[in-house]
């Protein structure tokens, strides 16, 4: 027999499913939803069905958004001919943070993996490709993640854009800032000496 | 809870809960292990790049009493695939060897020869072209875990294969003449069949002026993979990808 009523059972079971939700977690926030107001509750539902319903991706750059194109694309202000390509729109708030950048994104929705079957065929690229040889980009800024995967997708894009006679760029790597030289692995140190620049 | 030290290679991280992560090593002194990195996605100061599949680490860890995960405690780097550059052959080569061991290696039992083995062949990886480096470490890994038959008879008739023309099948322990060979079989060269012979005699260093194309290594990297495939009852993903590369 179930310790839970089965629509209860039902909502801690869907939450389990939430990554980084374990089954005492699940309990705490069925809890929570089953105590909080029929008003609450509905407005997370609706939330949850507006997510489902309303996001798509961006024709242009793959960015989630809820017209099409997203509002990096569309803005006049940006410049639209700098390209920044990210793994995960999520890697767009980090660069967004800066409010360094001006330019347009492009999301490829992960990186190569090969111990995880992922190539570059499994990747948002074509897109990318038609956005450069229809001469609508001058450079292409690479800041997929500073791992091995990373890098081989960097390597990669590098290799096709470079076919098509555009600039193209890495993000730097090297020592955090606020951290100490002291403390800082070789790989990251050995990164941040060929990155060097002259001041 | 000893607090053990050991070289190591990186085979593997997996996400855990919400910062931490699962990591699979391969041991000098323990063979295969996996410990926890605790928030090892969140801070990297105590890891760092250390634990970037194919690393080679000097790791500290807890051995906790009755469970069979570790606790990572420390990992310094001692070689890293991130010194030299990782184009896209490379990332596969990286990720076939460390998907061979992960697969191949049981838990907790030492194997200095695939250590040292692994660590010659990465270091080759990092100097040049991938296929005769792989090509090596398939070959050895099939012979170090014992699943590599004599090359050089038939495993029918008993008869010597030398000179003449030899093949394999999926389903069959050794190489067949072309008397005994099976339906739908593949041959191995007389070429690849010297070369395998010449790799089991000498060190991968010794191979760095011979500079091998994916071609004609092909026959023997398909004959060491469907090998070990067979023993353990598994495709590899990285040999699909691996195939999937033209050069």
């Amino acid at each position: 027999m179930s310790k839970f009523a089965e629509p209860m059972a039902r909502l801690i079971d869907e939450l389990k499913k939430l990554p980084g939700i374990g089954s005492k977690n699940a309990q705490r926030l069925a809890f929570h939803i089953l105590r909080s107001s029929d008003e609450d509750a509905e407005a997370l539902a609706g939330a949850v069905r507006d997510v489902k319903a309303n996001l798509r991706l961006c024709s242009i750059c793959n960015n989630i958004t809820d017209g099409d194109p997203c509002s990096y694309c569309s803005s006049p202000t940006r410049n639209q001919r700098l390209v920044c390509v990210v793994e995960e729109p999520t890697n767009i708030a980090a660069i967004e943070k800066t409010r360094h950048f001006n330019g347009a994104y492009h999301v490829l929705h992960g990186c190569i993996s090969p111990l995880h079957g992922i190539g570059p065929e499994q990747l948002r690229i074509a897109n990318l490709m038609r956005r450069v040889q229809d001469g609508q980009v001058d450079e292409v800024i690479l800041a997929t993640n500073p791992t091995v995967e990373g890098e081989a997708t960097a390597t990669y894009l590098s290799g096709q854009l470079r076919r098509a006679g555009l600039k193209v760029t890495r993000i730097a790597m090297g020592i955090p800032v606020g951290s100490d030289i002291e403390y800082t692995d070789e790989v990251t140190m050995l990164k941040a000496m060929e990155g060097r620049r002259e001041i | 809870m000893a607090l053990k030290e050991s070289e190591a290679i990186v085979l593997r991280t997996y996400p855990l809960r919400e910062a931490d992560l699962l990591v699979t090593l391969f041991t000098r002194m323990e063979g295969k292990i996996r410990g926890v990195a605790r928030s090892a996605k969140k801070s990297k100061r105590r890891f760092g790049g250390a634990l970037e599949p194919l690393t080679e680490v000097r790791v500290c860890y807890n051995e906790r009493e009755g469970q069979d995960l570790m606790r990572l405690d420390s990992c310094e780097v001692l070689e890293s695939p991130l010194a030299s550059e990782v184009n896209y052959p490379r990332a596969v080569a990286l990720a076939h060897v460390a998907e061979l061991l992960d697969e191949l290696l049981p838990d907790h039992e030492p194997n200095d020869a695939v250590f040292r083995l692994a660590l010659a062949v990465l270091a080759e990886l990092r100097e040049r072209d991938i296929w005769l480096p792989l090509t090596y470490f398939e070959l050895w890994m099939t012979r170090l875990m014992g699943y590599l038959p004599d090359l050089s008879e038939c495993i029918v008739c008993g008869h010597a294969l030398n000179g003449s023309r030899a093949y394999f099948h999926a389903l069959a322990d050794g190489l067949m003449c072309p008397n005994d060979k099976r339906l739908a079989s593949s041959e191995l060269s007389g070429e690849s069949r010297k070369l395998a012979n010449q790799m089991l005699h000498a060190p991968v260093e010794s191979f760095s002026e011979l500079s091998l194309q994916k071609a004609p290594t092909a026959d023997l990297r398909k004959y060491f993979l469907q090998i070990l495939q067979r023993h353990i009852e598994k495709k590899l993903v990285t040999a699909g990808m691996l195939e999937k590369i033209d050069r």
